[in-house]
């Protein structure tokens, strides 16, 4: 415990050194990866935002979310609607889209948190599939079943962000950014609250928390990041559907996290690019897919419920105590 | 008043009851939400479609044998999904849940596809009352939803495996210690809400089609109804269901159809603002 929370310094510390080399390294990728597997990675990053949103709500708040997609969805149509009708410039578009979201997650996390584990559980399926019935319904937003296309890529002054190279950057530098902020959140006050609340609710209002509220901005953190993840995508596929933002991708979300482990960022980038490519290189396998899915997910909460990342933190404990064990030996 | 409106909501309804109940049963015994109990009713509608056209058997007997092998596939479930997840965080319960629902709607698809299937009504034709046409269907439906609670409410009251079952659900522990091997009582607790549900997906197939993802959507309906009803409480899930049943066919005909599910989380969350713990609920304080 004590380690956890020593506070180190931010840029320096090992964090920031990781997360910095795995960007610059995901920075060669477009001079190795053809177009398409491009496009693959681009989808994989964006996935990987709203991975985040369920790391935040999961991961430190301990409240598990079904209507994640659902989210992206509005933020993607809050984009559109912003470039296309209103006429914004797309800065102001995707601002719009991520405080949007943030707010509507917000007010929504209000009537949503007052149930409570299974309850909120289940209620975000519901919301989920009711976002969906809007996405193909609701004609003058969404375009209804036909979607919205036309939507320009996204532009600073005069750049164009335009082929997928340049997307790629854009992207890869906005879950720079994002993943930075996370480390931000997890050593703030706020963050703190987050887990004490995952820990346990009871004492967590002993000590002065609003559960109800600190809840629901978790949920606005992770409608935020929603909203981002929406816009991008809005940019980058120029086309939205309502097909996208489906209920199994909600749940496909919440497989990658627990794939990669909740206990940080990384494991949510391990848990998204395993599954993202794995659905790519077994394309043959395709009919099978879900299928799989679901088996390995059941083994998976069987064999290590922590995720990839828990598994190696459990190594490398075990191993550090062999150490001290044997230096105590000495 | 639409007669008319009212038998069809309320046969759906009760149908969302069944399924209701069969997650309630379920949380009563072992304290967790099944995050699979729509995908039952789906795959129970399945196994009546195959014995009934597949196999040409008639839609009683038909029911009869899906919702045994509903118990069945309920054993299995538990065994693979909740038994050795047991001691583990409601995190990892839930997922694994998930997992096992998103394999039995694949399972379904590669197994009897994915184009929508129908089986036989329970009864042909339609009965007029006044202006109303009525389909037998949908009396057929709360008739024989009716009687298999009142077979499950014999049994868990009545007889001595129900005495085991709610034994089990009250203190795994002290039920051991008396010599109920929990195992059995708990996989006998999920073969029974397997069924119930089952036997639901095939009154609900003649209706309304059968295809894989229709489990999703009936499910967060049926959570919807045990939360009106009151958590836990096997009454109020069947009230509950009614209630939904009837919000969908009156809603859906009077104020929009697009939006039924909307209209049945409104009213969910009225329910929650005026009665928190829903309408049979009791309240219970919150243990440190």
């Amino acid at each position: 415990m004590m380690k956890g929370t020593r506070k180190g310094n931010l840029i320096t510390g090992r964090y920031m050194i990781t997360l910095t080399c795995i960007t610059i390294a995901g920075c060669f990728l477009p001079l190795v990866l053809s177009s398409y597997m491009l496009r693959v990675m681009n989808i994989a990053l964006i996935s990987y935002m709203c991975v985040l949103s369920v790391y935040v709500l999961l991961g430190m708040c301990g409240q598990n979310s079904f209507a994640q997609a659902g989210f992206w969805g509005v933020g993607a149509y809050i984009t559109a609607n912003c470039l296309l009708k209103l006429n914004l410039g797309p800065i102001v578009s995707m601002i719009i889209a991520i405080a949007g979201t943030a707010l509507f997650a917000f007010v929504l996390g209000f009537a949503f948190f007052r149930l409570k584990q299974y309850y909120f559980t289940f209620a975000t399926i519901g919301l989920m599939t009711i976002f969906n019935g809007l996405f193909m319904n609701w004609k003058e937003v969404t375009g209804g079943a036909l979607g919205i296309s036309g939507i320009p890529p996204f532009a600073i002054f005069s750049f164009e962000f335009s082929n997928e190279t340049s997307k790629f950057f854009l992207i890869i530098f906005c879950a720079f950014v994002v993943t930075f902020l996370m480390k931000i959140l997890f050593n703030s006050s706020l963050g703190r609250q987050f887990m004490a609340i995952r820990d346990n609710e009871l004492a967590a209002g002993c000590m002065g928390i609003n559960p109800l509220l600190t809840k629901s901005k978790a949920f606005a953190i992770g409608g935020a990041l929603c909203g981002l993840g929406g816009a991008l995508y809005a940019y980058l596929s120029g086309y939205l559907s309502f097909q996208v933002f489906t209920y199994n991708q909600s749940t496909m979300y919440l497989i990658m996290i627990m794939l990669g482990g909740t206990i940080n960022p990384i494991g949510a980038l391990i848990g998204t690019m395993i599954i993202s490519l794995l659905q790519e290189f077994v394309r043959p396998l395709q009919n099978y897919m879900q299928l799989i899915y679901g088996v390995g997910i059941m083994l998976l909460m069987i064999v290590q419920p922590e995720g990839i990342l828990g598994g190696i933190k459990a190594l490398y404990g075990k191993y550090n105590e062999r150490k001290t064990l044997r230096r105590s030996e000495a | 008043m639409n007669l008319q409106l009212l038998f069809s909501g309320f046969s759906t309804g009760i149908i969302y009851s069944l399924i209701a109940m069969g997650m309630v049963l379920i949380f009563r015994s072992v304290g967790i939400m099944n995050f699979a109990q729509g995908e039952f009713l789906m795959f129970g509608g399945y196994f009546c479609y195959m014995f009934n056209r597949l196999l040409d058997l008639p839609i009683g007997l038909s029911l009869i044998l899906a919702s045994i092998c509903m118990g069945f596939v309920g054993v299995v479930f538990m065994r693979t999904s909740y038994w050795p997840l047991r001691h583990a965080e409601s995190k990892a319960i839930i997922v694994s849940a998930m997992g096992a629902s998103i394999a039995l709607k694949e399972g379904a698809r590669l197994i009897w596809g994915a184009v929508p299937v129908t089986v036989d009504r329970a009864s042909e034709g339609v009965v007029n009352i006044g202006t109303a046409v009525i389909m037998k269907q949908n009396i057929a439906i709360i008739v024989i939803a009716f009687m298999v609670m009142v077979l499950i409410y014999l049994l868990l009251e009545k007889t001595f495996i129900g005495n085991i079952m709610q034994a089990t659900a009250q203190d795994q522990y002290m039920a051991s210690l008396t010599g109920i091997p929990v195992i059995v009582s708990i996989g006998m607790t999920f073969a029974i809400s397997a069924m119930i549900t089952g036997i639901g997906g095939g009154l609900l197939a003649p209706l309304f089609f059968l295809n894989n993802t229709m489990g999703t959507t009936a499910g967060a309906k049926a959570f919807a109804a045990i939360v009106i009803g009151g958590f836990g409480s096997v009454p109020g899930a069947i009230v509950g269901g009614i209630i939904v049943g009837l919000v969908e066919a009156f809603g859906g005909a009077y104020i929009s159809s697009t939006y039924q599910l909307v209209l049945i989380y409104v009213v969910l969350f009225i329910v929650l603002m005026l009665r928190p713990q829903g309408l049979f609920g009791e309240k219970i304080q919150e243990k440190a």
